[in-house]
């Protein structure tokens, strides 16, 4: 192991692959900490050591950009405008029959899907900064219970100014998502994860003081090692899958032979990844943003079914929340694999190529025998991946974390999952060379 | 003398404020010639298989080259603007 990563620093190239990585991760940090033109920098910074943990409506978002969100950075946006244009593209497949189209074209296709991503983030950008802007300029950015200095993050709110802020941070914007895409073309793994991994690691050592100074040293200890069990859990289950048996038939072409061999279709146990707990944290952000626009007026008393979803549906520790986001994850996640992988279309495409599943016919009754198995698989799959998201609510309520305690939810199912990926990256190139890769 | 000098920091100031809106338009504008890399989301948090071989050809390596120029200057133009910024406070 230890000297397989002494082999990692001894191919050159491999070295220069991981070192620009490193350095675009650096120079994403630092953009995350340089402020946008007109915003009072100690104004803000005051207005955070207020607000520690408070649980606002950006906390997911926030979270993605590695707080750089709330520091009202150039890079305030981070990486979120990219992630939520490649959900709608993909989504937008089931609807548009055009993208379906391009998606099933293959490289080409994909690539003018990925082009239209790009147009979509930039379109997302200005929305989602304009959007940051007029928040922060009515001081409701750390929630009502601002003081003085959180109504006035900027120092010019003149529309020109205004208009440039949002300029400025659209270009940001586009700048992490070339950043991302130099990681992909000359790093290892890749980019967009690594970026979203980074400003989630960011937060961590910060979390965790935080949890060492409200509780001692005693609760550090024990979250560090339930943390530590909680990520081991997370691998192994990543790491499982199914293996479909595949046997594909001999065939003469001329004087050649082809095929003839047994390889298998992999079903993760989780095969959706994340995108279900980001799903429904979103959705679950409308209630809370419902409750904000039907504040009432100073004095008088709030309509009955407010206060009902506000006691109810907006924090984390209430059981109505937790029960509802879990039953969402599980819908979700079943949702998404059957977006993400078409029975049909691969039994279409094993019986081109003569393969079918021992025992199985080709055609209809494979598909059937897929989805089958698909279905059974996916459900231990959803269940951990709720159980996985209701950590940090659990943990909200019984060591008082805050709401981005770093071990649970979408934050450790993102960092097992980009970890390993890149991991694996790595080992294949190192494996290029007939070495011994990281992992056994 | 310090009536003239503040009249210059405001000079200088709009001038950066009108480099730095031309500079970021440019910025987006020449990030989306770029030619997308990475394929979406089943690409990003694990599931699809990585496919992403493809040499860049010369008018990429350029575009590259005046990206990181351009950001560059980008970056130097809001960090003067936010020193300029809390100077005028510090006065």
């Amino acid at each position: 192991m230890f000297s397989a990563i002494a082999r990692i620093f001894r191919t050159p190239d491999l070295r220069r692959k991981i070192g620009f990585t490193l350095g675009v991760i650096v120079l994403y940090r630092l953009g995350s900490f340089v402020p946008a033109p007109f915003v009072d920098f100690e104004n803000v910074q005051t207005c955070l050591q207020q607000n520690q943990g408070a649980s606002g409506l950006y906390e997911l978002v926030n979270l993605f950009s590695g707080g750089a969100l709330l520091q009202l950075s150039i890079f305030a946006l981070g990486i979120m405008p990219y992630i939520t244009a490649s959900i709608i593209t993909q989504l937008l497949r089931v609807v548009i029959p055009h993208f379906e189209t391009l998606h099933k074209e293959g490289q080409s296709g994909q690539a003018k899907l990925t082009q239209y991503t790009r147009y979509l983030t930039i379109f997302l950008g200005v929305l989602q900064s304009t959007t940051l802007i007029t928040v922060a300029r009515s001081g409701q950015l750390f929630g009502a219970s601002g003081t003085a200095e959180c109504t006035q993050l900027l120092t010019d709110d003149s529309w020109y100014s205004l208009l440039l802020i949002v300029i400025t941070m659209t270009a940001g914007t586009g700048l992490i998502m070339w950043l991302g895409e130099l990681i992909t073309e000359r790093g290892v793994g890749n980019g967009m994860s690594l970026l979203i991994f980074t400003s989630i690691a960011a937060t961590f050592p910060a979390a965790l003081w935080g949890i060492q100074e409200a509780r001692g040293f005693n609760t550090f200890l024990m979250v560090i090692a339930v943390g530590i069990v909680i990520m081991a859990a997370v691998v192994f289950v990543e790491q499982s899958q199914r293996r479909v048996p595949v046997q594909y038939a001999k065939r003469m072409v001329g004087r050649r032979t082809y095929g003839g061999h047994n390889t298998y279709i992999p079903i993760k146990v989780n095969m959706a990844g994340v995108v279900p707990v980001i799903f429904a944290s979103s959705l679950l952000f409308l209630p809370s943003l419902l409750v904000q626009f039907n504040q009432p007026a100073a004095g008088e008393e709030s309509a009955a079914w407010v206060t009902w979803v506000s006691n109810n549906l907006v924090s984390g520790d209430s059981p109505l929340y937790m029960l509802v986001f879990f039953l969402l994850i599980i819908g979700f996640t079943y949702f998404y694999v059957a977006i993400t992988f078409n029975p049909e279309e691969v039994a279409d495409n094993m019986k081109r190529y003569g393969g079918f599943i021992p025992g199985i016919r080709a055609g209809r009754p494979t598909a059937e025998y897929l989805d089958y198995v698909l279905t059974r698989v996916t459900l231990p799959g959803s269940l951990y991946l709720g159980i996985i998201a209701l950590i940090p609510l659990v943990a909200l309520a019984t060591v008082s974390a805050n709401q981005n305690f770093p071990f649970g939810g979408a934050s450790i199912l993102i960092i097992v999952g980009v970890g390993l990926e890149t991991v694996k990256q790595i080992d294949s190139q190192l494996q290029q060379r007939h070495y011994e890769g990281l992992l056994r | 003398m310090p009536h003239s000098r503040k009249v210059l920091v405001e000079i200088l100031q709009v001038v950066l404020q009108v480099v730095l809106g031309l500079t970021s338009l440019l910025l987006t504008f020449l990030i989306l010639l770029h030619k997308g890399r990475g394929g979406g989301l089943s690409d990003m948090f694990g599931g699809g298989m990585g496919s992403n071989l493809g040499a860049s050809g010369v008018a990429e390596r350029n575009l590259n080259r005046i990206t990181i120029i351009l950001g560059l200057v980008w970056f130097l133009t809001i960090v003067a603007l936010g020193l300029i910024t809390k100077f005028q406070a510090g006065v």
